[in-house]
């Protein structure tokens, strides 16, 4: 990434398995830089195409996102055909890094909140594409008095879909990452992130789409019930 | 007190016995491998008669050329899934038989993690993010808390079942992995096919569909083979790559059946070169099914005390590999 495109002082904050991230000023705003890398091992005529289309793509559903009231950064800049995005800084940790420090009861508020948080975005037909606990930043995670506000990041698979199979994706997708990377708090976690999603749709639509999950799983390599 | 365990494989296309040594030592690893008719994949029933015919032989030489006594042979290992119906009986059977007739405890293994722990011999790993690509398997595993956890994976098509797939659509004959890595390494003409990652997950059908469509549409079975790598590949390594950038993992390893592609391989040597892991692939001849992965995981298995007795020794056709308690880890 070139240096001149931040107003100077801009460093690396973050390397993803996607893209770098660097924090620095845009037109005097505390901005984060997200550089989507050229991928060594991809051909480049494929690897060009999809760093420029999920560019596009992330700035477009950030930007839906805002607009159905989701917390995501507001942005500033972008430029697809050089894989980058300029967007505002936002304070707060990875969900991923505050799970195993969080107090149960805390943890399942966070995840209700968060289950909220996706249902909204549902509710206006927007599915997230990778909801996993990176792509979460967690506001006010060591003070005690205040509530942890959430934002949702990383919108590079994100589509626009109302239909129910897509919105199980997405909650299968977070059920994964508890189950395969956080799996001593997993059940507890993804229960209360259902009972945020709830809380938001009604019942109904929450028993359709764990329906949906389910489903999807019985789709999975070698897990038909026998 | 015995030293050795026999390890019985016979999930899908092999039917292999090995005997393995508590020390990691293979003594022997005999197959019979059925090939289907070309343009056709393998008939479950016709594989497992094949291998009824197969099984005194290939038994009888694997016992023999691992110079083991009977008396020091600690256990009987067996896949007991997950895998084709009639292949995996044909396996349980002769399992059954072999640990009556010794005498010895019959030891169950999930043929996914027989894999997996072979790889770890085999390439002297300790904790690694795994790739497991087969015909069975297109996997992102990792060890947490007791068990192999999946973190992305094929939501229908393995990288085995897109290959063959293909190779059969041209009228070749399963395993097909192998002439279409060839043909790919003959062009370098790259046709655009469908590139799905959900999230952690890949979905390869679209690109089976697509790739079929042009064959008979007349493009190149050479330049549909390269794209079919490229497209397919780089997704794989994608998710793997997010798994590992999750984890932080400080070994990468490949086994399955398509780790013997030297394309995937180096894919993935790339990907891992940037993050600070080290990268290791399952040798050419430990990479598809063998005894030697029963055998091995049979071993680790019983020496924590898994065994089951001969009436319960059955098969589990649908046996996930996170669904698997693995006591000898940790």
């Amino acid at each position: 990434m070139r240096s001149e495109v931040g107003e100077g002082g801009t460093r690396v904050i973050y390397r993803g398995a996607e893209a770098d991230l660097l924090r620095g000023r845009w037109c005097g705003l505390d901005a984060v830089f997200k550089f989507r890398r050229p991928f060594e091992y991809r051909l480049k005529l494929l690897d060009d195409a999809i760093r420029r289309q999920r560019t596009a793509r992330e700035a477009e559903m950030i930007h839906d996102a805002k607009r159905s009231g989701a917390r995501t950064p507001l942005l500033y800049f972008v430029d697809p055909a050089n894989a980058l995005i300029v967007m505002q800084w936002m304070k707060g940790r990875r969900l991923k890094e505050a799970v195993s420090s969080l107090p149960l009861e805390e943890l399942e508020r966070v995840f209700a909140e968060l289950g909220g948080e996706v249902a909204r975005l549902h509710a206006s037909g927007i599915m997230h594409g990778d909801l996993t606990t990176s792509n979460v930043l967690l506001d006010n995670v060591d003070d005690k008095s205040n509530d942890k506000e959430l934002t949702l990041i990383d919108f590079g698979l994100a589509i626009r879909t109302t239909r129910l199979e897509d919105r199980a994706v997405d909650l299968r997708l977070a059920k994964e990452t508890l189950t395969g990377a956080h799996s001593e708090v997993a059940s507890k976690a993804y229960a209360a992130l259902l009972e945020g999603y709830g809380g938001e749709v009604g019942p109904g639509e929450v028993r359709d789409v764990t329906r949906q999950v389910a489903e999807i799983e019985r789709r999975g390599r070698y897990a038909r019930v026998e | 007190m015995g030293r050795f365990v026999v390890g019985i494989e016979r999930t899908a296309h092999t039917f292999s016995v090995a005997v393995a040594s508590r020390e990691g030592k293979i003594l022997s690893d005999v197959r019979e491998v059925y090939t289907p008719p070309e343009g056709s994949g393998i008939h479950p029933y016709l594989a497992s008669l094949s291998h009824v015919k197969a099984a005194p032989r290939v038994l009888r030489d694997a016992l023999l050329t691992s110079g083991v006594a009977q008396g020091d042979i600690d256990a009987v290992a067996y896949s007991m899934g997950p895998g084709l119906g009639p292949c995996l009986r044909v396996g349980a059977v002769v399992a059954r038989t072999l640990a009556l007739s010794l005498a010895k405890p019959i030891v169950p293994v999930n043929h996914a993690i027989g894999h997996i722990e072979l790889g770890c011999l085999l390439t002297a790993t300790e904790d690694p993010l795994v790739l497991l690509v087969s015909g069975g398997h297109s996997m992102v595993v990792a060890f947490s808390y007791g068990r192999w956890r999946v973190l992305g994976e094929t939501l229908d098509l393995t990288l085995g079942q897109l290959l063959d797939q293909f190779g059969r659509h041209a009228g070749l004959s399963s395993p097909c992995g192998m002439q279409v890595e060839r043909a790919a390494s003959m062009s370098s003409r790259f046709i655009p096919l469908p590139y799905t990652v959900k999230g952690n997950d890949v979905s390869f059908s679209g690109i089976l569909t697509t790739a079929k469509r042009l064959l008979d549409g007349g493009e190149g079975f050479g330049d549909i083979c390269f794209s079919i790598q490229e497209t397919a590949f780089a997704m794989m390594v994608e998710v793997t790559e997010r798994a590992l950038a999750f984890t932080g993992k400080k070994e990468v390893m490949i086994v399955g059946g398509v780790a013997a592609n030297r394309r995937l391989a180096r894919m993935m040597e790339l990907m891992t070169r940037r993050h600070s892991a080290s990268f290791h692939v399952v040798p050419l001849r430990f990479s598809g099914d063998c005894g030697s992965q029963i055998a091995w995981t049979g071993h680790l298995a019983h020496s924590k005390g898994v065994t089951t007795s001969v009436e319960e020794a059955s098969t589990r056709q649908s046996w996930r590999l996170d669904q698997v308690d693995v006591p000898w880890r940790e």
